[in-house]
């Protein structure tokens, strides 16, 4: 029971009375942000990076832990009452949620996702909090080959379920390695691809990258074809509550749910699109009302948004034990771990336990809070919603400026910030999926140190990457997720 | 933000009238990709080799440049054979409108002057003027209000982050005043 212990020890760093402040501020900004439409996840945990820049990095991740579930809580109201996803995950919380929401249940549809993720919440960070130790301890042991194996394996999966063709996943996937090839390299200490820039001598800030290309490129982008009519947002009188019938027909999806997103999560080739649909469909399969289903069924919000939240705990899995981000918010927090010059992975547990364990149980704690948070305050959430787009979108353009200018107090970066934002207008005008260029940029270095330390290891020889059975098996899958989906497409096209 | 895999919503019309033909746009952008492959490549090689380095500093940008490539001339091979993309579909954009590139243009000519403005003229300035013409090219006509808004947005931005945070940020002309 050393995690038990452990855990009461993260528990009792979480909750000093500062402790608990920032993780109130981290779900209350979370949640402030994560509902405005048009932002998703990984850009609240981006454009809020700079608040926690003078912080400890205890008071910061346990501030992250808040945005990154309060993101996720606000990303559902948005879905729900505007029918606009933050983030491909959200999709089917949109399809049924706002079906509820039209036909009047918005409260009921709101509080199952808000109940529905707390439950799948608590549990995926029960199960984080047992699995993450104990696969830390076989972490260790893994062998540079396999975890470049590992990586490839999440590049690939990333590629080829964001976006609806892998090429394209992939062109977006080298983009991004190509951004984190710039800059001096660690182990020659040569420079390369800084076009003379000394200002690029220390490679390009993924901050820079991740608002450019998701915050700068979305203004942009709906800049060009704004929809003129108004978004109709529907109106919430009261708070969000459920009835007794609502229940009934709730707790099982959640823990379904919860029991898909988990597992999906955590393994290095997940995201969370999966689990969600998986859930969608099993839910109308199991359901006594499946005539309901796409009018505005309420399992069908709350088992897709329990496995949401489930796998959302899930990523940190890989994220804590392999240094693994199989998301883009993950891929940010890891970057964010970066710049406290922390390198998650397996020895993250023993040389900073404290960390880790203040992070998890701050997990527990920004749950409640956001229960608290959002049951009774939906109504003022719902506000939110009501910001004219012209404020709204200046608003969130101004404050990826600030991000961005207060890393180096820079103008360069302003215009790389420019460049990346029209690079982002680009790949939503020509179908280019963003997260795989920011999991490139993040990863792209680690997956280049551990080629080098696993050829080194065997004197350039690169036999080594089929010497260990783990590596060759985490190839094989790499070369099937390649493979099988275009066989699966080729043969689908050649029945129609 | 929404990534530009959420599918569209609402779907967006049924797009190929009879045979697409050859998409320039996609084409360029298709050459665009190979042209970056190349120019890496070319990068690649001017990258000393590392000295007492098995792996040197070479390898992996050799990796990624002719991976580029590779891709760059699949994606031209598909866009020669018709294919072409579907702009994403976000949540505050109209699948039907007609795309106007001087509202971008306008956003971008903002904020490269406010960028530009920012140390001299102060942060909340600068800021103040981008977060005009972001606002102005959303289809906001009332400029006076604009202006106000955008005024107290900056300073209020500007104000939380050096007293409360602690970051410095340029005061500019204002400095003394804040």
């Amino acid at each position: 029971m050393e995690a038990v212990t452990s855990l009461l020890a993260g528990f009792e760093t979480a909750l000093t009375p500062l402790n608990l402040l920032w993780a109130l501020i981290g779900v209350t900004l979370g949640t402030l942000v994560g509902v405005l439409p048009g932002i998703g996840p990984a850009l609240t945990v981006a454009l809020l990076l700079p608040v926690t820049a003078q912080l400890p990095p205890v008071s910061a991740f346990i501030m992250f832990a808040g945005i990154y579930y309060g993101g996720m809580f606000g990303g559902s109201t948005t879905s729900i009452l505007l029918n606009t996803p933050g983030e491909s995950s959200s999709i089917i919380t949109a399809l049924e949620g706002n079906k509820m929401a039209r036909k009047g249940r918005a409260a009921a549809a709101l509080a199952t996702a808000a109940i529905g993720s707390f439950v799948a919440g608590t549990i995926g960070t029960i199960l984080l909090t047992f699995a993450a130790p104990a696969i830390a301890n076989v972490a260790v042991m893994i062998p540079p080959s396999a975890k470049f194996a590992l990586i490839m394996l999440a590049f690939v999966t990333i590629s080829a379920t964001f976006g609806n063709s892998p090429l394209r996943g992939l062109i977006s996937l080298f983009f991004g390695l190509t951004i984190g090839l710039v800059g001096t390299d660690l182990q020659s200490g040569q420079a390369r691809f800084t076009l003379g820039r000394p200002e690029l001598l220390d490679g390009i800030e993924f901050v820079t990258v991740v608002i450019g290309l998701f915050a700068v490129g979305e203004t942009l982008f709906v800049a060009s074809r704004l929809r003129k009519d108004k978004a109709s947002v529907i109106k919430l009188d009261g708070n969000a509550s459920m009835t007794r019938e609502d229940w009934r027909r709730s707790w099982k999806p959640w823990l379904r749910g919860t029991a898909l997103g988990f597992p999906f999560g955590a393994i290095p080739a997940g995201g969370a699109e999966i689990p969600t649909f998986l859930s969608y469909t099993l839910e109308r399969r199991l359901s006594k009302h499946p005539e309901e289903f796409g009018k505005g069924a309420i399992e069908g919000v709350a088992g897709p948004e329990a496995a949401n939240n489930a796998s959302a705990a899930g990523v940190l899995v890989p994220l804590l034990t392999l240094g693994l981000p199989t998301s883009a918010t993950a891929a940010i927090l890891l970057a964010a771990f970066q710049q406290y010059g922390l390198q998650p992975g397996p020895l993250l547990f023993v040389t900073n336990g404290d960390l880790v364990w203040g992070l998890i149980a701050s997990l527990y704690i920004g749950n409640v809070m956001l229960l608290a948070l959002n049951l009774p305050l939906a109504p003022v959430w719902a506000r939110l919603l009501l910001i004219p787009r012209p404020f709204l979108y200046a608003g969130i353009l101004v404050f990826s400026t600030v991000g961005v200018y207060s890393l180096n107090n820079s103008v360069f970066d302003l215009i790389l910030l420019a460049i990346f934002g029209v690079i982002g207008y680009g790949m939503r005008r020509f179908d280019f999926p963003v997260t795989p260029a920011i999991i490139g940029v993040i990863l792209g270095p680690v997956a280049e140190s551990q080629f080098r330390t696993a050829l080194q290891q065997s004197n350039g020889n690169p036999t080594i990457f089929l010497q260990s059975p783990l590596t060759v098996f985490i190839l094989l899958a790499v070369l099937a997720a390649l493979i099988v989906p275009a066989v699966l497409k080729a043969r689908a096209a050649r029945r129609v | 933000m929404s990534d530009s895999t959420v599918p569209p919503i609402p779907p967006a019309p049924a797009a190929p009238s009879a045979r697409p033909g050859l998409s320039v746009p996609d084409l360029l952008v298709a050459l665009g990709v190979v042209l970056l492959g190349a120019l890496l490549l070319a990068g690649t090689l001017r990258i000393p080799f590392g000295i007492n380095a098995v792996v040197g500093p070479r390898v992996f940008p050799l990796i990624v440049s002719v991976g580029t490539l590779l891709l760059g001339a699949l994606l031209t091979v598909n866009v020669l054979r018709g294919g072409r993309a579907e702009p994403a579909a976000e949540e505050d954009t109209d699948p039907d409108a007609q795309p106007d590139l001087r509202q971008p243009g306008l956003i971008l000519g903002g904020f490269l002057l406010g960028a530009a403005l920012l140390q001299p003229l102060g942060f909340v300035i600068g800021t103040a003027l981008m977060y005009f013409s972001v606002g102005f090219a959303f289809g906001e006509r009332r400029a006076p209000l604009l202006a106000g808004v955008a005024l107290a947005v900056a300073l209020v931005t500007y104000v939380v982050f050096t007293r409360g945070l602690g970051l410095t940020l340029p005061a500019g002309i204002l400095k003394g005043v804040l």
